[in-house]
């Protein structure tokens, strides 16, 4: 009565104007998934991935194809870890069935593309490859000296043996 | 020193005004041409104003409407605050086509939205923008102000008329009926401020207010009284019945389109710029303030009482017809009769004081 609701609606009007909106400009601030969003893109931390194609076999629609290369010592390691997104279902099994945590998603929802060919998403990336290139050498390099200690060795042996 | 003086003594605009007159008298050495001149200046000035108050609250009152529903209103169109808004709005408006209604009265129809400027822009020529900065300060201001503004209402009714649509027809006579109500209790709620200022010249009213109080704290009544009939007359919710979308689409500007319909977006924006000036004139104590210059008072208080008239709008839902003029005759018509009559008494009885 007297206006008292209106006074009410007024000072409603006058919180809100104030207070804090609830729009996003979408482009430019985008909101934060949660913690168990499935979606987008999967990362691999290559540090962490020991190649046991775990993730591969899991797949329930073959959406991972992997190129697992042996190095000089017999330990695999990946060269090409092909994530086809069209056929993927977003069921979260290759995430839950890598034992070294080496798999997670990337949140980002906005993953639309014009050519199927864009749906192939590789997640070695250049770090990553340039990490393989770096291994494979090290461990070649490590072989050729043990190889190099060991034929020492049997040489030494050798001489030993016939003197 | 010069500024201070300039900005203390006679105000920036009137020196402004008095420098532009010593230069078309040098120009000319003829006192009517330099008058004459001098009047088109104030007339483009007002026009201006006009144009660029228009342009402001439509921003304006899209920032705000968006703020009080938890938006953040225009943020593309000129940078992140959209600042080129409005600018989009009317060039959107001028390219759209003109569309004439078949079977309408053509002449009265395109006559209506030019009519309706005309009275909103012509009440501007009385309005003391600073000391001594008015068109025309005749001592009959608020009389011929509310003859001229009452105008107002017969461009509604012929475009409402002559659009030859019901939904317009219905849009014009509301409008009548709540321009109509609405005119009495402001006259009313303007007497008592009349009766203390002792003048109908509204630069004496503004002038009564710096020697007195301000005529919010002495009349507050008839302050209420006048802000709730401003906002009958020009339109705007909670009393837009006459463009009541849900009920009658747009009322009498349903059939305009393009640059026809603009003119009475720029009439009611016009008619918000004015009625917020009546306000601070007869209420908020016009120029008068510390420390700045009564220009920069002015449009202060000009601009709070827009916010004011924008809050109302984007708060209240709209009234019905019935409850709206049973609000105007039962309620603010006695008022602010009452509020005369106990100004008239406080007066007498100040005589015996």
């Amino acid at each position: 009565m007297f206006g008292e609701g209106l006074l009410t609606g007024m000072g409603v009007t006058w919180k809100h104007f104030w207070g804090k909106k609830e729009t996003f400009c979408y482009p430019e601030e985008k909101l934060p998934m949660t913690e168990r969003f499935r979606g987008g893109h999967l990362v691999l931390d290559h540090k962490k991935c020991i190649a046991c194609s775990l993730c591969s076999l899991a797949c329930p629609n073959q959406a991972i194809k992997l190129k697992i290369v042996p190095d000089a010592k017999k330990k695999r390691h990946m060269q090409s870890y092909v994530h086809l997104v069209g056929r993927c279902l977003y069921c979260n099994l290759c995430v839950e069935a890598c034992n070294m945590h080496a798999l997670s998603w990337d949140k980002n929802y906005a993953i639309s593309s014009w050519h199927k060919e864009e749906m192939e998403d590789e997640l070695v990336t250049a770090e990553g490859l340039a990490y393989f290139h770096e291994v494979m050498e090290k461990a070649k390099a490590e072989a050729e000296a043990e190889a190099k200690v060991a034929a020492e060795k049997a040489e030494a042996e050798k001489t030993g043996g016939d003197a | 020193m010069d500024i201070l003086n300039m900005m203390m003594g006679q105000g920036v605009v009137s020196t402004l005004a008095d420098q532009l007159h010593n230069l078309f008298m040098l120009l000319f050495d003829n006192a009517v041409v330099a008058g004459f001149l001098m009047k088109c200046v104030g007339i483009g000035a007002i026009l201006g104003i006009i144009s660029v108050a228009a342009i402001v609250f439509t921003y304006g009152e899209r920032k705000v409407c968006a703020f009080m529903q938890v938006r953040i209103g225009p943020n593309r169109v000129g940078g992140r605050f959209g600042l080129l808004q409005p600018i989009a709005d009317m060039l959107k408006l001028m390219s759209k086509e003109d569309i004439i209604p078949q079977g309408c009265d053509r002449v009265v129809w395109a006559l209506g939205p030019m009519l309706l400027f005309v009275p909103t822009a012509l009440i501007y020529a009385f309005f003391p923008f600073d000391n001594g900065v008015a068109l025309a300060d005749v001592n009959v201001g608020i009389f011929l102000m509310l003859a001229i503004s009452s105008q107002a209402v017969l461009p509604f009714l012929i475009s409402g008329y002559a659009s030859n649509s019901k939904y317009a027809f219905i849009g014009g006579m509301r409008t009548v009926a709540q321009m109509l109500s609405y005119e009495a209790p402001m006259v009313f709620s303007l007497l008592g401020v009349v009766m203390l200022s002792g003048s109908m010249r509204m630069s004496d009213i503004v002038n009564a207010q710096s020697e007195q109080l301000w005529f919010i704290l002495m009349q507050p009544i008839a302050f209420v009284v006048f802000v709730i009939s401003a906002t009958a007359e020009t339109n705007r919710v909670p009393f837009d019945l006459v463009e009541g979308e849900a009920e009658i689409v747009a009322g009498p500007f349903a059939e305009y389109s393009g640059m026809r319909w603009a003119l009475f977006f720029l009439a009611e924006y016009a008619n918000l710029l004015s009625v917020s000036i009546l306000t601070t004139v007869f209420f908020l104590g016009g120029w008068n303030g510390p420390f700045l210059p009564g220009v920069v008072w002015f449009g202060l208080k000009v601009l709070a009482m827009v916010f004011v008239f924008m809050w109302f709008r984007w708060t209240f839902p709209r009234t019905r017809i019935d409850q709206m003029l049973a609000f105007s005759w039962k309620i603010l018509l006695p008022l602010a009769l009452v509020n005369v009559l106990f100004t008239g008494v406080g007066i007498y009885a100040r005589q015996w004081m």
